[in-house]
């Protein structure tokens, strides 16, 4: 699969290195919210409601402490990705059962320019199951410094 | 609250969308473990919609795979085609359901 170059779909009002949440639940809102008051997202309770269908499919939380909350909706019109770090970790009920710290949120359109979706996913995935870069995420602190990771600079 | 039709026909797309790429998203390393868990939510919403505005769904569904599309700056992001501002004025309350006078789909206004 194609790697792509993610530092586009990344916005510095996307970026929380401070998420407060202590579930599963409130996490997922906490992140979309930031959609919400960017004005990416009109009708919160419609991507909400989507987010928590993707949840009953299976957790997107992947193990070593990261989730990547994803989906399609016709409620947004570009695909944009939110991150999200918690400093004490959450339950995310991941597949290994381990707390989550690091949270990216993934929304697409219902069809995309050139179908990038996937292969963002895709790309994230591979990032982050790079050790080295997931404890450089632990440490981030702002925006530019995550973007550098990011882009493997 | 009972949500409104188009709401519904917005979630109902949304899962749709989810099950076409539960495949793709289960190779990038995803686990999906609860497919029958979302047919069934998928069904259960359905149900709660109108049958004529479900048989309408399905059949632009059926005919142009994306039955409702984001309009954003007026513009239909199913076909590009810019909407008359009349209509946006209506269409982003959500209450009554529009569509596309070139490509057909059903509208739903982002801003
Ligand atoms: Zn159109």
């Amino acid at each position: 699969m194609q790697r792509i170059d993610l530092t586009h779909y990344f916005k510095d009002n996307l970026f929380s290195n401070n998420i407060k949440a202590n579930s599963k639940q409130d996490a997922i809102a906490e992140l979309l919210d930031m959609f919400v008051e960017s004005k990416y997202i009109r009708n919160r309770e419609i991507v909400l409601e989507m987010l928590h269908q993707r949840e009953t499919l299976g957790s997107t939380g992947i193990g070593k402490g990261v989730a990547i909350p994803h989906g399609r909706t016709t409620a947004a019109s570009d695909v944009l990705i939110a991150f999200g770090k918690s400093e004490k970790g959450l339950d995310f009920n991941a597949i290994d059962h381990k707390p989550v710290h690091l949270f990216f949120m993934v929304i697409a359109p219902p069809n995309d320019d050139g179908n990038v979706y996937l292969p963002i996913l895709g790309s994230l995935v591979t990032i982050l199951n790079d050790k080295k870069n997931r404890d450089a995420l632990q440490k981030v602190e702002d925006f530019s410094q995550f973007i550098s990771i990011i882009s493997g600079d | 609250m009972v949500k409104k039709d188009l709401e519904l026909l917005v979630s109902l797309q949304d899962i749709d969308l989810m099950i076409e790429e539960v495949g793709d998203v289960e190779k990038l390393g995803f686990s999906v473990t609860g497919y029958s868990e979302l047919r069934k939510a998928r069904e259960e919403l359905a149900a709660s919609i109108s049958k004529p505005l479900l048989f309408r769904y399905e059949r632009l569904r059926a005919k142009l795979k994306r039955a409702i599309v984001p309009v954003k700056n007026d513009i239909c992001l199913g076909c590009f085609l810019r909407q008359p501002t009349a209509i946006g004025v209506k269409g982003r309350e959500d209450e009554q359901i529009f569509t596309c006078e070139n490509c057909g789909r059903m509208l739903y206004w982002l801003d």
